[in-house]
């Protein structure tokens, strides 16, 4: 017992605060969320604690807890409905998505297809557009005014060539904007299978799409899938793409449960949803790492394989041309943004009818205050990251604390809305009533993008060797103090590449901001997504620029630092 | 103040024994080796020591203190690890500095602590106090390093590291100085120089050490006294002279130096000589023991090796025959191996330029003398 007391020094005291910070704004909100789904009212599980009242109307509603909510799901229509179009949706876009790489990946990994960097380049644009704007791009190349419908009405094609706002213009935006996160783990893949294999398939006299049918692609069919199921994942969970496209009669989880809280104040409507979108989340997400398992694709070991390209002309400029003709569409798509923010007006014309700066003028007059707010709320969310992901790897490398290892990779599967949706429900009262301030929209932040933060701050800290720091408490440091002055600074490479990548996603950050900000903290995100619903088209276009040029100015700082670690 | 204690130490990794009632008493200004084959525990005992391992029983004294308790920060012993383990971000006058600052981080107020973090987490960021600057100068002279104190630690070579972790742990004057395979990651010239520096420093100090080596040769040369370790226990503890000369097992006497081990039985005592029986021989000693059965130990260099007819009537006591296996010249001495009965012996004999080395296959007569005998 003695020697539990005197081993309790400041690190442990660090551990049970983080403990305690994800005990809160992590697993209660979720556990809450969980019981209102069978109470149908609000649980107020921190005041049950605090508030002997509140504990007896607690109890009285656990008394009418029943499975009431559980039966909505197949008698409600609505419901219903959007559990099936969410389903179907992310189905529809994992196949499309697949079918469509396998040509590109195959091209960049195994043959000498022409343009491969430009293709490779080409391919980062999607990741650092955040969807809903991805989404409002795609209303600008084909909605009735659109650049896309002007040029197929004048081929002689009758009304739109697609209508943006339908099942079809979802997956359109989230195939084309989701497409990179299977590619590089496809043309991980394709790398990876048994050359010496398809060269005996080869040498046996099979021609090449033989042995591509039935060599090469089977032995990347693991890599296959798991990329599928991850996109499935990224799909259903998505929540920019539906809020600004689905129509009214399309049903979708993520849009359902937003309305049903942000509309209806249905708590056991929101909270059966929520759990719903978890479940299926969480479920495949297990689905993926049961695929990957064992299969590093990302890193294989020691010298990579000398392998054979496929030069054959045709097939790799065909290859080339159809690659080409898939990246060419979100740069396209982002072209249209920056045409509509310069533009005076922009009718159903090729081209806008007139030049002006005066969208920017305007949101740098206007609107600096959702920039600054971006700004100050990224990295509010960056600073605790970056203290919380020190630690959390700290622990989980150095005392193989797989409980924080797992509890800080759990915000993966939970979707954005969702867990927007916990956090409002479990902190819209006292004692810790935070709903609505900047706090908790930090919070927020902070919990869903640490699993990314603590990755690469884990990795810098696998490289540190123990006795470094054993080193430093030898020479009488206390573990904390060897902790600040040793680890910290021989991390900060590791932590300054995670910090900026934090920084990327909570400005790109759209469900928690729409769900979360109160209006005087409304970040960049909010703002574009208000001055869409209310038709401002132009300057919603300008913001976008300039939320994606600050994207790509810190992604390229982010790549530079990792390049400098290598 | 610098003495150390251990007391029936033992260590359990998960049901693993690491180490089995170790018992050691260390003199102060003591240089004290931990001799033993790889995984024998000598590390386990060292962190104990240290403190980076509690022990699953026993009792670590440093000084009259008892230590068990008291955290690694704490117990001011200088460690030198296998790696060095230099801070890579700080160059040689700071990897130095750090305990010096760490103390008195310690020993100051709040508002005091903010300038030595910051000088801590970097240089530019504070200046350093005249005292500490002083004594780091000082003990990098001790080890000639003061031109090297801007350098990163990465740029040195492998030995300016090692005098570079030997002055980080000097620098905050630790009541033991512990060691771990320190002239491991050394080639065999630079490290040969690096014994002598560190005796020479350890001398000049009287700094209690506790050095760790798998290299006999490492702890004879060095050592006051050396403890032999062999799977988790201490199985003999002594000067070198007296392990040498008097070990405790055959495997003492296999580990340190070479030896050749006989089985025999003790058949009875005559003019003071124990005389025993083994397969196809019969040897004396003037060693006597309580048991039967015995080992007998004798060193390569105490056999000598004539051409038979040539030995001098004095010297017939204990003469065995065998023949040559292999000779080895050596430079200074002779190595053969040769085949009595059964066993195969090694013979060290002095070369004496001019006479001729036995043959391969030459038969050969062996003397011992009686004195040179051990029976364990
Ligand atoms: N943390 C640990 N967990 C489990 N077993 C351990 C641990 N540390 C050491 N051991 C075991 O304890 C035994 C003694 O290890 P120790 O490191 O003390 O050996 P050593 O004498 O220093 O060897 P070497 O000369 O190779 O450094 C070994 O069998 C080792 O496998
Ligand atoms: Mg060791």
């Amino acid at each position: 017992m003695k020697n539990r007391l005197s081993s309790f020094n400041g690190l442990t005291l660090v551990k049970v605060l983080i403990y305690l910070f994800f005990g809160v704004f992590l697993l209660l909100p979720l556990v809450s969320v969980f019981l209102v789904s069978f109470t149908g009212q609000p649980i107020n599980l921190l005041g049950s604690i605090t508030n002997s009242n509140i504990l007896q109307s607690t109890i009285e509603k656990f008394s009418s807890a029943s499975f009431d909510n559980y039966e909505k799901i197949f008698t409600n229509k609505t419901y219903f409905s959007a559990v099936q179009n969410s389903l179907e949706l992310a189905i529809l876009v994992s196949l499309i998505v697949i079918v469509m790489c396998i040509p590109i990946a195959y091209g960049i990994a195994r043959t000498t297809m022409p343009f491969k960097r430009t293709i490779a380049a080409l391919c980062t644009i999607p990741l650092i557009v955040p969807t809903f704007i991805s989404a409002y791009a795609i209303i600008i190349m084909f909605g009735r005014a659109g650049w896309v419908t002007y040029i197929y009405n004048s081929l002689g094609g009758e009304g739109m060539l697609l209508d943006p706002y339908s099942m079809a213009g979802i997956i359109l935006v989230q195939v084309f904007f989701f497409f990179p996160y299977a590619l590089w783990p496809m043309v991980a893949a394709f790398k990876v299978s048994d050359i010496s294999l398809e060269e005996a398939s080869l040498n046996l006299g099979a021609r090449n799409w033989f042995t591509f049918i039935f060599v090469t692609f089977p032995l990347a069919i693991p890599g296959v899938i798991s990329s599928a199921l991850l996109i499935f994942t990224v799909s259903f969970s998505d929540f920019g793409t539906p809020i600004i496209l689905a129509p009214k009669d399309l049903n979708l989880l993520v849009v359902e449960a937003y309305r049903e809280i942000a509309g209806f104040f249905n708590w056991g409507g929101a909270a059966i949803l929520t759990v719903i979108m978890v479940l299926v989340a969480a479920f495949f997400f297990w689905l993926q790492h049961l695929f990957t398992k064992g299969k590093n694709y990302g890193s294989v070991s020691g010298k990579p394989k000398q392998q054979k390209l496929n030069d054959a002309k045709g097939l790799t400029r065909t290859l080339s041309v159809y690659s080409l003709a898939i990246v060419i569409i979100p740069l396209l798509a982002m072209l249209s943004i920056v045409l509509q923010s310069l533009a005076t007006t922009w009718g159903k014309n090729p081209l806008p009818n007139g030049y002006t700066l005066s969208h920017y003028q305007t949101i740098f007059t206007s609107s600096m205050g959702n920039i600054q707010n971006s700004i100050v709320l990224a990295l509010g969310a960056l600073i605790l990251s970056v203290i919380i992901a020190t630690f959390v790897s700290y622990f989980v490398v150095r005392q193989n604390s797989s409980k924080l290892d797992f509890m800080t990779s759990i915000p993966l599967v939970v979707p954005g809305i969702a867990f927007g949706i916990a956090l409002i429900q479990t902190f819209n009262t006292a004692p810790l009533h935070l709903t609505g301030t900047a706090l908790l929209l930090i919070v927020a932040y902070t919990i869903r993008r640490l699993p990314y933060m603590v990755r690469s701050t884990m990795g810098t800290m696998r490289a540190i060797k123990q006795d470094i720091e054993e080193a430093a408490v030898n020479l009488g440091a206390t573990p904390l103090t060897a902790a600040i002055t040793i680890i910290g600074p021989l991390m900060l490479p590791g932590i300054a590449a995670g910090s900026i990548l934090v920084f990327i996603t909570v400005i790109k950050e759209t469900s928690i901001s729409i769900l979360l900000a109160p209006a005087d903290w409304a970040p960049m995100s909010l703002a574009i997504f208000q001055n869409i619903l209310r038709g401002e088209y132009y300057t919603a276009a300008a913001m976008s620029v300039v939320l994606v040029i600050i994207v790509l100015i810190l992604q390229a700082i982010a790549n530079r630092i990792s390049k400098n670690q290598l | 103040m610098g003495s150390v204690k251990v007391s029936e130490l033992t260590k359990e990794f998960s049901g693993v024994h690491a180490l089995k009632n170790v018992n050691l008493d260390i003199q102060e200004g003591e240089f004290f080796a931990l001799l033993g084959p790889s995984g024998c525990g000598k590390t386990t005992t060292m962190r104990c020591i240290a403190g980076f391992e509690q022990p699953t029983s026993g009792i670590i004294q440093i000084g009259e203190t008892k230590v068990n308790h008291i955290p690694p920060n704490k117990r001011n012993c200088g460690m030198v690890f296998q790696s060095y383990a230099l801070f890579p971000h700080m160059n040689v006058f700071e990897n130095v500095a750090y305990s010096l600052n760490i103390k008195q981080l310690n020993s100051s107020n709040m508002a005091a602590k903010l300038p030595i973090y910051l000088r801590l987490l970097n240089r530019k960021l504070g200046k350093y106090p005249k005292p500490i600057e002083q004594k780091v100068m000082e003990i990098l002279q001790y080890v000639e390093l003061d031109k090297h104190a801007t350098r990163l630690t990465s740029e040195l070579s492998g030995g300016q590291q090692q005098r570079v972790a030997l002055a980080r742990a000097l620098v905050m004057e630790p009541a033991v100085l512990l060691m771990d395979e320190p002239l491991s990651n050394l080639d065999q010239k630079l490290r040969h120089s690096m014994r002598n520096t560190i005796r020479r420093i350890q001398q000049d100090l009287g700094i209690t050490t506790i050095f760790v080596t798998h290299d006999q040769e490492e702890a004879m040369s060095m050592a006051d006294r050396v403890a032999v370790m062999d799977s988790g226990e201490v199985k003999q503890i002594g000067t070198p002279i007296e392990l040498y000369s008097r070990p405790s097992t055959p495997f003492i006497a296999n580990f340190v130096g070479t030896s050749n081990v006989l089985k025999g039985t003790v058949v009875g005592q005559e003019n003071g000589y124990s005389v025993v029986k083994g397969h196809g021989f019969l040897i004396k000693s003037t060693n006597h023991v309580e048991q039967k059965e015995v080992n007998v130990i004798v060193r390569p260099e105490n056999i000598k090796a004539f051409k038979p007819g040539t030995i001098s009537s004095d010297e017939l006591t204990n003469m065995i025959e065998g023949t040559v296996l292999v000779s080895t010249y050596l430079g200074s001495i002779v190595r053969y191996d040769i085949k009595v009965e059964e066993y195969q012996l090694v013979v060290d004999t002095t070369f004496v330029p001019g006479e001729a080395i036995l043959t391969e296959g030459e038969k050969v007569q062996l003397t011992i003398d009686p004195e040179r005998v051990l029976l364990i």
